[in-house]
């Protein structure tokens, strides 16, 4: 437990060191930002771009719910291009102790695999947490501002199965850094894979449910305030979650 | 101390050791050497714990090797650290994750650092370090806990020779007080304090040698001549069954029986060869360990 947690906190300072932090946080409040106001202001910006002739814009559209917004920012622009950017932030996560030695260092002394490898979990999911959850709150304050009232437990709710997601993608990338060395080529599959469990979704919603990517459902409902919702995705994110983390322990046990 | 016992690894369906057997003992400095790629990492990561093997047994004081990591340190081929943390942090790290406790590791900190010789430096964040002072903090995090056998892999062969020599002066002080296991497929790196060598060839021991090792059984005579001498032919007798030529003017004599050096040396006198020196061979482990991994 002690290993643990020396182990835990030396990846967080070595984040803050690095203004991980700071920049991921950054980038995930501009994501949050400019949803809702490139929602909002729509009408404005096509008239300013000019020359927009083939586009016309129905004056009577409906105004997006808060909700709907809130949706797209998340599963639009936190689940494509944060995402993205989130795994290439990831991806030394344990090349670089491997490539270096560190890990060989840190192994020898009495120090479990599981904690390691745990440590490198905990410790990649808490800074990203910490950069979507004041992104996430950003844009839920700045949506409310805009476009009307939201449940505040329902978004808390949704953020809290998002993070389980997140928790997920880690692990993924744990597991995918233990089958190769190149940052790079852990970055692509680690984005690949998840873009796939995403896509399931459109294939065939049996397999979806089953799919780690099923807590992305239950989290998104929780914005749409459905009521049938199905809480088994959380046990079977879990499960992936500790498959991935077995797995890349036996790997890194073997070569 | 520490042994090994048939011991095989296969990584990604490919045997890198087999059958590997020896042991060591306290107070020993053994050199491990092999070409590159002879599978001495996978080895040495095989006895520290780092890797599972499949087959055999590694032990240590008789129990299984997992068992007493706190007593085994080690020095990875690839000496990095975190770049962001000082040397002091770096040990800091390491000394706790040993699980020493804070006030030990205050005093013994400052003493390893100077052991190395790097007290002036522990305040120096590691991107700052160079090759050779890296490698004094690899050997510092090993030796932080005291352990009762030290294993180091390749621990100059990446520096140059000022690097070198800073290095092998700290091992052999390191001698004098821990059992020492040293891999490298640079013999000379090792010769000077290894008390006994194994020698290891795609995954497979093929010699396990004493260090004063001198193989001389008068058998080879080494002779270098001033003139070109005539054909192997002509050097034989009916001592002398085969003639190696080493050089054009140097050749080796190698007899079925002892040789007498008087005898060949007149032999030559009465062919009216112009010798300039002429001895028994003796071989040393450097010889020994070409021809052992060799591949002919
Ligand atoms: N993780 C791995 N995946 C695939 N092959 C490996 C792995 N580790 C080692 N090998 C192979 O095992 C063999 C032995 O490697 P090892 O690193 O043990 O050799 P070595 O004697 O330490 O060589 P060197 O002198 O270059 O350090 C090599 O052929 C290498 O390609
Ligand atoms: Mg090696």
């Amino acid at each position: 437990m002690t290993n643990f947690y020396t182990l835990t906190r030396t990846e967080l300072v070595e984040a803050a060191k690095e203004f991980k932090f700071i920049w991921l946080t950054l980038f995930f409040v501009i994501l949050g930002i400019t949803q809702p106001l490139i929602t909002k202001y729509m009408d404005v910006i096509l008239e300013n771009v000019g020359g927009a002739d083939g586009i016309t814009i129905d004056p009577n559209r409906p105004v997006p719910s808060s909700a709907e917004v809130l949706l797209s920012t998340i599963s639009g622009q936190f689940n494509q291009i944060g995402l993205i950017i989130l795994i290439i932030s990831f991806m030394g996560l344990i090349a670089a102790d491997r490539n270096s030695g560190m890990q060989d260092f840190v192994l020898t002394r009495p120090v479990s695999l599981r904690s390691y490898l745990l440590s490198k979990l905990m410790g990649n999911w808490v800074i990203s947490m910490f950069s979507i959850s004041i992104g996430a709150a950003v844009s839920y304050g700045y949506t409310i501002f805009l476009f009307g009232s939201f449940s505040f437990s329902n978004f808390l709710l949704f953020v809290l199965l998002y993070s389980l997601w997140i928790l997920f993608i880690v692990s993924l990338a744990i597991l995918i850094s233990t089958f190769v060395k190149s940052p790079i080529l852990i970055a692509v599959t680690t984005i690949a894979v998840s873009i796939f469990f995403i896509l399931v979704k459109g294939f065939n919603h049996l397999l979806f449910q089953l799919s780690p990517g099923g807590i992305l459902n239950l989290a998104e409902n929780q914005l749409l305030s459905v009521h049938d919702l199905n809480y088994f995705s959380i046990a079977t994110c879990l499960a992936f979650i500790l498959l991935n983390l077995s797995w890349a322990n036996r790997n890194l046990k073997k070569s | 101390m520490i042994t090994v016992e048939k011991l095989h690894k296969t990584i990604k369906k490919r045997k890198i050791l087999s059958d590997v057997t020896f042991s060591i003992a306290e107070g020993e400095c053994v050199g491990l050497l092999g070409p590159n790629g002879a599978g001495k990492t996978t080895l040495i990561k095989c006895m520290t714990g780092i890797l599972q093997h499949e087959q055999g047994t590694i032990t240590f004081n008789s129990n299984p090797i997992v068992q007493h990591k706190k007593n085994i340190g080690y020095l990875s081929q690839l000496t990095d650290f975190k770049p962001w943390m000082t040397c002091e942090e770096s040990l800091l790290f390491f000394g706790k994750l040993s699980g020493l406790d804070k006030g030990f590791l205050k005093g013994n900190i400052s003493a390893v650092l100077e052991e190395v010789g790097l007290k002036d430096k522990e305040n120096y964040k590691v991107d700052q370090l160079s090759g050779g002072m890296k490698q004094r903090l690899g050997i510092a995090q090993a030796i932080l806990h005291q352990p009762l056998l030290l294993i180091l892999d390749e621990p100059v062969s990446a520096l140059d020779p000022i690097g070198r020599n800073e290095v092998k002066k700290l091992i052999s002080r390191l001698k004098k007080r821990t059992t020492i296991i040293i891999s490298t497929h640079i013999l000379d790196d090792a010769s000077e304090f290894c008390d006994r060598y194994i020698i290891i060839k795609n995954g497979k021991i093929v010699g396990n040698i004493n260090g004063e090792f001198q193989k001389s059984d008068r058998k080879q005579i080494l002779v270098k001549t001033g003139n070109v001498p005539q054909t192997s032919e002509a050097l034989k007798s009916s001592e002398v069954e085969c003639v190696e030529w080493l050089s054009p003017n140097t050749f080796l004599l190698t007899g079925a029986e002892e040789l007498d050096l008087k005898k060949v040396v007149n032999d030559f006198a009465a062919k009216e060869m112009d010798i300039t020196s002429i001895e028994f061979y003796e071989r040393g482990i450097k010889e020994i360990f070409l021809e052992m991994v060799s591949d002919t």
